[in-house]
């Protein structure tokens, strides 16, 4: 329990919002039980909270959300299920993302990969390993959104030629 | 300004020391006033002589260049002070007559491809200071371009002087004293020596400028010179006089980068202008009778939004037939990577913004498929590469189809038969600012096909009577 | 029947270095044919294939081996194209299309030293070159001036004409390592084969970052452009022949280049000099596997030196926080580095060492390593955030001498197209590890300049490869000891010219495409010369 309000207040919300400039999107204090009550039946909604409280963001976009679920079902049509179950273990024991895949680990979870393969598809834009391995986003992936406000992904100018000899803002 | 005064200065000492080094102590012109050339010199800048009277890679103003028309080259003759070869024997008369009457030394006819209807208007004191620089500022070369030969009846020089008496007003500027000095020597400039509406105002059936559209816009050669009256929609209204400033002295504003014959007249010409007198031109151009295209149905520059359709190309592979790729892929593969995910241009703009782009404003796409084709190349270190070589025609249609939904004025349209007809027409290098004034010579050329026809029917009709 | 090729020069592989010479040839007046075992592929696709990737991080990835001539791919699964034979692996990469390797390098154009070039005299190492600097120092020119090369002068390689370019705008994170290691490094800008204006109707940098594994805008040179400016001049360039052998006549002249097509049907191309540019592996395999009664140990071999004294760059590195906000990824890759180790009287003991900076985004590889150790929630944003501003890499790249017992040799395998794959038998030695084990003082000297913490020092005894092969068909004087001679010309074909960087006698502390480059071009200018003399007798005809 202690642990969520760590992550709930943080310790000093102005100065990191200083250091790292977040976007406004960019949920600095979720609190993952709050989102986890919002679910309905359907399996895509169920995958979006689940991908709120393991990537972090709040406000995914739904029709990435969508087509990253459709990729990771096909990949492992046991996913949906999966996902579930992982769900409903968050909720139930209330578990702090940072503390999920420990646990997961520990407890020798059939689940354990579970949280791996939706934050990689969300931040990487990649569904799948080895040659099963597909692109889904890449501009879009959150670990672009992330940084969006200073760097471009690779093979996009960062500008003009010379304007990267500034201090980045 | 500074920078254009103190290289303008450098290059008449180059120039006066040129001409001492030429002349010796015998030349008779050699007193003449430093001050006077220097006037001259920046009013051949202003005038863009050099566009036209210097081939590629050859000696200022030694002519040279051709000016292909469909009937056969103009060539561009030497303009230096040579004595066998230019216009050394000129004097002032000939001088003036030539460029604001288009009458050589000999008495004949020039063609209208020299914009002497435009320079009609300079100032005798204009006029005088250009014969001076020409004369003292600009070096000799003794080198003599082919004579301009075409066919007959087109050879027939006299027959300008119909044309003449339709389209050229011999009188020089007259100050209109309704508005004040900063409007008056705009409107010097942008009629007279810049010759702005030679591209930009609409030809009538005799390819004459339009005195009732001036400025609305015109074809030259493949690209398109668009309307710049003083609509705020179709033409410059929404500008501020800075942003003319800026885009004539630097050759881009967030709003517009000039491409093709544009930025040629920015790179020889506007550029090396003094802040004062583009302001000057700015506050003209924003005064010129506004001139509208129904289909504008606001500024040419507020289209579009950021957008992007990644989703449907992500992780999918190219088509076999690259004639069947989408406008997403085209968009990524060729445009993205400078133009960013969503057309918005870089941090700092200095990769433009697709969006609120004058480019994909206009109903007529030329110039967007010109600068597909051919690239984007302005001094002294802007350079869009172009992909006529990588693209089809279907492919530059389909990629410009999508920039013009997503980011421009649906309404307009790219097809692949205009894509290639302006590839067949276009150089795979930049268009030349000569190109501007083909559309002139051309015009020249009608008439005098239209005069040849009249005295030949008058002819036949003689021999008719006579039998 | 109408598949009748016949051409003054045929230039195996259409690679930087195959392409340029081939360009001069035929600029001055040759016919020319080259033969390439891959395909053609666009620049625009070779960019929507990084983009659509699942494997970004993996350089290759954008250039798949095509099955009618493979090449070395590892990830997701190696495809064992040159199968392992020695003590240390030697993962090389090349790309077997059109233009070859040259299009996902980084573009670093350094010349030698000139003590690179005499080694064994000062330090009692390696061999020293069939030539000195001053010899090749036009051709550097020559091969800058054609790739665009941008540079400072403070690198310790003279010249006689200034750069083409200046050097490209220095990156603030490159900024903040010059200033703050100042005191005891001097950090320099590279020298690149990467505009920094307008060159050659390429634009400027623009910044985009992904010099590697493509440049999407030109803005750095590559192989690519070498091809199409050979094709420009005359040459004609044949894809998807995949040459398997060379064919010589009873003098031990080479009469015919025989390749596959992806139909393994067999093709003959004659000619009257033959070229050998193929890469640093593919090169030597093809004189290997080119058999006769009259040369049963292969073509060039009768020293037994084709496909020996193998070697590359290899590479540890350090990764580091530093105290402030870099933000690596903002402009080009691969801007600067440390030049104090690349020469001195420490060479008779220890490799020498280029100490290179990186400037390559971290966020990719950031993300995989947060999401591996189960960083999830709102700490994977704040933490990526946090290594994508802080975190720098420093790596050595160090000297191999050439050792005969590092070689490249026919495997009993065979690959796609039935041909005996290579097979590499390569090591690290002492001199090269005392050489890494002297820079780790550098790394951390530099970390701490940096404000370093959580210092990560690669594993110790692993070396990446830096793709610079070299060595394998080595030029020098004593036939009983090199495939060839300061020309390039294979001491036992007096109409066999090696290019490309396997003719290179030492690996020097420089990415070796603008020393294999140049060293073509001194080649070419040397044939051109001898044949301009005789043009009858030689047959150089206007094409």
């Amino acid at each position: 329990m202690e642990k969520f309000v760590d992550l709930a207040g943080s310790p000093n919300p102005t100065r990191r919002l200083l250091l790292f400039g977040l976007a406004s999107a960019y949920t600095a204090s979720l609190i993952p039980w709050a989102l986890a009550q919002e679910v309905t039946e359907s399996d895509q909604s169920a995958f979006q909270t689940l991908s709120s409280i393991l990537t972090g963001w709040r406000s995914l976009d739904a029709a990435q959300g969508k087509r990253l679920y459709a990729a990771l079902v096909a990949d492992d049509p046991g996913f949906p299920a999966a996902a579930k179950a992982l769900l409903a273990m968050i909720e139930q024991r209330k578990t702090d993302p940072m503390q999920l895949q420990e646990v997961l680990d520990e407890e020798k979870s059939p689940l354990a990969l579970v949280p791996w393969r939706i934050v990689t598809a969300w931040y990487m834009g990649i569904v799948g390993d080895g040659s099963k391995a597909r692109c889904l986003a890449f501009e879009t992936a959150l670990n672009a959104e992330v940084v969006a406000d200073v760097l471009k992904p690779p093979t996009y100018a960062y500008g003009a030629y010379g304007s990267w000899t500034s201090k980045p803002r | 300004m500074s920078r254009a005064v103190s290289g303008l200065f450098g290059r008449i000492a180059v120039a006066l020391a040129l001409a001492a080094t030429a002349y010796g102590v015998t030349s008779p012109v050699l007193a003449a006033d430093a001050e006077l050339i220097a006037r001259g010199e920046y009013i051949a800048t202003a005038s863009d002589c050099i566009a036209c009277h210097t081939a590629p890679g050859g000696a200022a103003m030694a002519g040279g260049l051709a000016l292909s028309t469909p009937i056969g080259a103009i060539m561009a003759t030497n303009i230096t002070p040579s004595k066998q070869n230019g216009i050394g024997n000129y004097t002032l008369k000939q001088f003036d007559a030539a460029v604001r009457k288009g009458v050589r030394a000999d008495g004949k006819l020039l063609y209208p491809a020299m914009p002497y209807t435009a320079y009609a208007l300079l100032s005798d004191d204009d006029v005088a200071a250009l014969y001076a620089y020409f004369m003292n500022g600009v070096a000799p070369v003794e080198t003599r371009p082919p004579e301009t030969k075409l066919p007959f009846p087109f050879d027939i020089r006299l027959s300008m002087a119909g044309w003449n008496l339709l389209f050229l007003d011999k009188r020089p500027f007259d100050p209109d004293p309704a508005h004040d000095t900063d409007w008056n020597r705009g409107a010097y400039l942008v009629r007279g020596p810049a010759h702005c509406g030679t591209c930009h105002t609409p030809r009538n059936l005799f390819m004459g400028e339009q005195a009732s559209s001036q400025m609305a816009g015109g074809d030259v050669g493949p690209w398109y010179a668009p309307n710049i009256t003083s609509d705020p929609n179709s033409g410059i209204g929404g500008w501020s006089v800075e942003e003319l400033v800026a885009y004539m002295r630097d050759g881009h504003v967030a709003k517009s980068q000039a491409a093709g014959p544009m930025a040629e007249a920015i790179d020889n010409s506007l550029r090396f202008m003094t802040e004062p007198d583009l302001k000057a031109m700015a506050v003209y151009l924003k005064t010129v009778p506004p001139v509208r295209d129904p289909a504008d149905t606001q500024p040419v520059f507020a289209w579009g939004r950021p957008s992007d359709d990644l989703a449907s190309i992500r992780g999918a592979a190219w088509p076999q037939d690259r004639d069947q790729m989408n406008g997403p892929q085209l968009y990524d593969a060729y445009c993205a990577s400078c133009h960013q995910v969503q057309g918005q241009g870089s941090f700092e703009g200095g990769l433009p913004s697709l969006v609120h782009n004058t480019a994909l404003g206009r109903q007529n796409t030329n110039n967007l498929v010109m600068v597909i084709l051919n690239g984007l190349h302005r001094q002294p270190d802007v350079l869009m590469p172009g992909f006529a070589r990588e693209l089809s025609d279907t492919q530059v249609a389909t990629l410009g189809s999508y920039l013009i939904q997503n980011f421009g004025n649906p309404a307009a349209k790219v097809t692949a038969a205009q894509v290639a007809t302006l590839r067949a027409g276009g150089s795979t290098s930049t268009w030349p600012v000569w190109a501007a004034r083909v559309g002139l010579a051309v015009a020249v050329l009608v008439l005098i096909g239209l005069i040849a026809l009249l005295l030949r029917w008058r002819g036949n009709r003689r021999l008719a009577t006579q039998h | 029947m109408a598949d009748r090729l016949s051409a003054d020069f045929v230039v195996v592989g259409s690679g930087i270095i195959g392409s340029l010479a081939a360009r001069k040839l035929a600029l001055a007046g040759a016919s020319v044919i080259i033969l390439e075992a891959g395909p053609r592929v666009t620049l625009a696709e070779l960019v929507a294939r990084f983009r659509n990737s699942p494997r970004r991080s993996d350089w290759m990835s954008p250039y798949p081996s095509v099955p009618w001539a493979p090449h070395p791919i590892y990830q997701p699964e190696p495809n064992n194209h040159i199968v392992q034979a020695g003590a240390y692996p030697y993962a090389a990469e090349y790309i077997r299309q059109v233009g070859g390797t040259s299009w996902h390098w980084a573009a670093h154009a350094w010349r030698n030293l000139p003590n690179d070039f005499r080694i064994k005299s000062l330090y009692g190492v390696g061999v020293d070159w069939p030539f000195g600097y001053d010899d090749l120092e036009p051709f550097y020119q020559e091969a800058e001036e054609i790739m665009g090369v941008s540079g400072a002068d403070n690198t310790g390689s003279p010249r006689q004409k200034p750069f083409p370019m200046e050097p490209v705008a220095e990156p603030y994170a490159m900024r903040r390592l010059r200033e703050r290691l100042a005191p005891e490094y001097e950090v320099v800008s590279n020298t690149t084969a990467r505009n920094s204006r307008p060159y050659d109707g390429r634009p400027a940098c623009c910044g985009n970052n992904s010099c590697q594994p493509i440049c999407p805008i030109n803005a750095q040179y590559h192989g690519g452009l070498s091809a199409d400016a050979a094709e420009a001049a005359g040459a004609r360039l044949i894809a998807n022949a995949n040459v398997y052998k060379l064919e010589h006549d009873e003098k031990g002249n080479i009469t015919a280049a025989l390749y596959y097509d992806p139909d393994r049907a067999s093709h003959r191309v004659t000619g009257k000099t033959f070229v050998v540019a193929a890469n640093g592996i593919e090169s030597p395999r093809l004189l290997l596997l080119s058999t006769s009664d009259k040369f049963p140990n292969g073509l060039a071999n009768s020293s037994d030196m084709v496909g020996r004294n193998l070697m590359d760059h290899p590479s540890t590195s350090l990764t580091f926080d530093a105290d402030e906000d870099v933000w690596l990824g903002r402009g080009p890759q691969s801007p600067s580095s440390i030049n104090v180790m690349r020469d001195g009287p420490f060479r008779s003991e220890h490799a020498p060492y280029r100490l290179d900076f990186t400037n390559i985004s971290r966020v990719d590889g950031a993300t995989r390593a947060l999401i591996a150790a189960g960083v999830y929630g709102s700490e994977l944003g704040k933490r990526l955030r946090y290594s994508a501003a802080r975190e720098m890499n420093v790596k050595n790249v160090l000297e191999v001498l050439p050792d005969p017992e590092r070689r490249i040799t026919l495997s009993s395998e065979k690959d796609e197209m039935g041909i005996p794959k290579p097979e590499a038998r390569y090591s690290i030695d002492d001199y090269t590890r005392k050489g890494h084990e002297r820079s780790q003082q550098d790394f951390q000297r530099i970390a701490n300049l940096m404000g370093g913490s959580n210092l990560r020092f690669s594993k110790e005894g692993e070396f990446a490869n830096n793709q610079h092969i070299c060595g394998t068909l080595s030029m020098g004087n004593d036939p009983r000891t090199s495939v060839c001679d300061q020309w390039g010309r294979a001491h036992d074909h007096e109409n066999l010219f090696l290019a490309g960087t396997a003719v290179l006698p030492t690996s020097s502390t420089c990415n070796s495409t603008e020393n294999g480059l140049a060293v073509a071009l001194r080649s070419v200018a040397h044939v051109l010369e001898q044949q301009g003399a005789s043009t009858s007798a030689t047959g150089i005809s206007k094409s």
